[in-house]
């Protein structure tokens, strides 16, 4: 059997990021395998520790993805498929020429981030399934292969939960709580370097350019509102009050 | 900065989210109870991080030095405790048995320090010879098959957690006629005094190791009989850059909380890193703890390239260490009172700092062997 995940590079949630001429600038940031991805790479891994197999990585992205690439295989993935790409691509060009790789790997299952952490386009693991005409799951909380053709699934939404059999092979997308990520070992960052980093040039693909072109991109900046209520005086009231814009304003109770 | 490979970026941004999320959180609990980090010390054996620097053939992860001081760093600026311990095991009693033993030594004892199986101690130290330690007392007289040891060896880094001892004893009238030997914790006729009440790294315990009529087989003498001193030392060159690292480890943790309590807390209307008494305390201190990291670099890259690095490594011990020490004195005062308190970790750190000038040669001896070095 064959497992893969699609993985992504995205900025360090706590690197600093600039806005440069209406562009994000990433030059001095941090770059890690988006964190969503690391779910997908976990679950392929268990998946050939129990059932045997080749656990494959696939990516799309520019030269520097290769980092994130070097850490899946550091996780213990046995290669890479890299779609080489400078500048910008929509997620449903990206999903077709993926696909195409796909379909020559012809993997049991496939998984991907249910969102990127950087730009949450939350539609290249259904583009993928779409291109292949293969399902798709999407939040993924629990995963069990039955047998080459089929699996069940639970699909977490915040309203509900379901349970799902899914005919193989198909494309399935992360959420939190799917499984905990290990760290890679020295060791494996050892064994990395020798794995085997297949590069393809996405224009062999068919990638000529993006369908949808970024005019500008901004950092939303979040404002705190920092509201302090003296208790000192009528805690009772405070306390009231607090409630109340937890309630109302925050609205998280 | 001087460029890293992939790998050593792989290295350090790996060391750096583990413990960041593993080590972090606990430190200060850790530092409160004085509980030797068993725990956590599992974990990094999963990881590798106790035989990194071993070849892969006796069971380490084969990393350079410059990846190996790299993840001290990492693991120094989340717990600095965790730090020694790792620099003290892989260091001196993991290199010198790569350097100085013999094959059926590594298999035997390498191994299972290099797998985190194990951790190891050294000791050379005795209550009587701390810089001097061609003074140290403790004997082995000469038996059928082996020797026997004893003596008071103090201030041992993990005595009475540690599984392998490389005890340095006198096995001549000769002011240098010292040997190195491999002790086993269960070793009948050795004990463990309890650990000393320290002003920082508790949990990274020190102790008494006595030694009262210990056999040790001719089989677990290390290197060559009446060479141990010089076989110690060089374990102490490799030791430095793992010391210097920590200490820069630390140097970086003060410095970030400093950097940007400064960005947060405001004074007379303004951010205090807009006073320039705080902003050039900062400035200064940034580029001290660059110019340490670059020591410790170019001592690792030495080491890495095969030649001598003794002057490399006391250079980056003593700039280090000293470079922590003032960093974390100084993090404090930009924190005033709440540099003060324990909530805001920046004491420990200065606590846990202090004695990276003391230990594997204080930073009098450090000069001292710089000095000799400039007239070699
Ligand atoms: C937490 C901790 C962990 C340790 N772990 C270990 C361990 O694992 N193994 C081990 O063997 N030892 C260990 N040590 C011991 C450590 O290496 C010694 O403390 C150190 O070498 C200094 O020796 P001393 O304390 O006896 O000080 P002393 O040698 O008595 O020095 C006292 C002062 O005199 C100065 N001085 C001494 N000689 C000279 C000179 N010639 N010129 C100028 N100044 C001089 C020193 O710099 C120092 O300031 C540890 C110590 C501590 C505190
Ligand atoms: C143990 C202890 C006991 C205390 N006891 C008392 C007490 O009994 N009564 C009492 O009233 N207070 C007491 N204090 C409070 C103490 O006086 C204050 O901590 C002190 O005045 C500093 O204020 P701060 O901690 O808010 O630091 P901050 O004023 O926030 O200063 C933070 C840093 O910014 C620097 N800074 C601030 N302004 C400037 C500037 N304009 N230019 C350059 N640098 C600047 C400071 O020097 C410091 O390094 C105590 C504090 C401690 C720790």
């Amino acid at each position: 059997m064959k497992f893969v995940a699609i993985i992504r590079q995205v900025p360090d949630g706590e690197a600093k990021l600039r806005e440069e001429g209406g562009r994000i600038d990433l030059s001095g940031a941090t770059m890690i395998l988006d964190q969503m991805d690391e779910y997908a790479v976990e679950e392929i891994l268990q998946l050939k520790e129990k059932h045997g197999g080749e656990a494959v990585i696939v990516a799309f992205g520019p030269e520097r993805t290769k980092e994130a690439i070097r850490t899946a295989l550091a996780m213990g993935a046995d290669r890479a498929v890299f779609v080489k790409h400078e500048g910008d691509a929509d997620p449903i060009t990206e999903a077709k020429a993926l696909a195409k790789v796909l379909a020559e790997e012809a993997p049991t299952v496939v998984f991907t981030g249910g969102q990127q952490a950087d730009w949450d386009s939350y539609a290249l693991g259904p583009a993928v399934a779409e291109a292949l005409g293969w399902p798709s799951v999407a939040w993924t909380t629990a995963f069990e292969l039955e047998d080459e053709t089929q699996a069940t699934a639970q699909h977490d939404l915040d309203e509900g939960a379901q349970r799902v059999r899914v005919r193989l092979p198909a494309v399935l997308t992360t959420q939190q709580g799917l499984n905990e990520p290990r760290y890679p070992t020295l060791p494996g960052i050892m064994k990395a370097k020798k794995k085997e980093i297949k590069e393809i040039p996405a224009e062999e693909l068919g990638v000529t350019g993006t369908k949808v072109e970024i005019l500008s991109q901004a950092i939303v900046k979040i404002e705190r509102k920092q509201k302090i209520l003296d208790g000192t005086k009528e805690p009772e009231k405070a306390a009231e009050e607090l409630v109340r814009l937890l309630h109302e304003e925050a609205k998280v109770i | 900065m001087l460029p890293l490979s992939e790998e050593q970026k792989l290295v350090r941004d790996t060391v750096r989210a583990f413990a960041r999320e593993e080590l972090w959180p606990l430190a200060p609990a850790y530092d409160e109870s004085g509980e030797y980090p068993w725990p956590q010390l599992g974990k990094l054996a999963e990881l590798g991080l106790l035989g990194m620097a071993t070849p892969e053939a006796w069971g380490g992860a084969g990393m350079d030095a410059v990846s190996w001081a790299l993840a001290l760093e990492e693991l120094a600026y989340a717990d600095p405790s965790v730090a020694v311990i790792v620099s003290v095991t892989s260091g001196l009693p993991q290199y010198m048995l790569l350097k100085f033993g013999t094959d059926e030594q590594k298999e035997r004892f390498l191994k299972p320090l290099a797998r985190g199986e194990w951790i190891g101690a050294f000791a050379l130290t005795e209550p009587q010879a701390g810089s001097d330690p061609a003074a140290l007392k403790t004997r082995a007289r000469r038996v059928e098959g082996g020797w026997v040891l004893s003596g008071t060896k103090a201030w041992i880094t993990s005595a009475g957690q540690a599984q392998l001892y490389v005890v340095m004893a006198r096995t001549g009238e000769e002011r240098k006629a010292i040997t190195a030997f491999l002790v086993l914790k269960d070793d009948p006729g050795l004990s463990f005094g309890l650990p000393e009440a320290k002003m920082g790294l508790h949990a990274a315990h020190t102790a008494e190791l006595r030694l009262e009529e210990v056999f040790v087989p001719d089989e677990r003498v290390l290197g060559e009989v009446g060479r141990g001193l010089s076989h110690a030392l060089a374990g102490l060159d490799s030791g430095r850059i793992g010391i210097a690292a920590q200490a820069v480890g630390i140097a970086q943790a003060a410095f970030d909380i400093a950097r940007d309590y400064a960005d947060e807390r405001e004074q007379f209307g303004r951010k205090i890193r807009d006073f320039e008494g705080v902003g050039f305390k900062l400035a200064e201190l940034d580029t001290k703890i660059a110019a340490a990291r670059h020591l410790v670099w170019s001592a690792a890259r030495r080491k890495d390239a095969g030649g001598r690095f003794t002057l490399e490594a006391a250079r980056a011990k003593l700039f280090a260490t000293d470079t922590a020490v003032t960093a974390t004195r100084e993090a404090i005062q930009v924190l005033g009172a709440n540099g003060y308190h324990k909530d805001y970790r920046v004491e420990r750190y200065y606590r846990d700092a202090k004695v990276t000038e003391i230990y594997e040669g204080t930073s009098e001896i450090q000069k001292l062997v710089i000095a000799r070095e400039l007239y070699r």
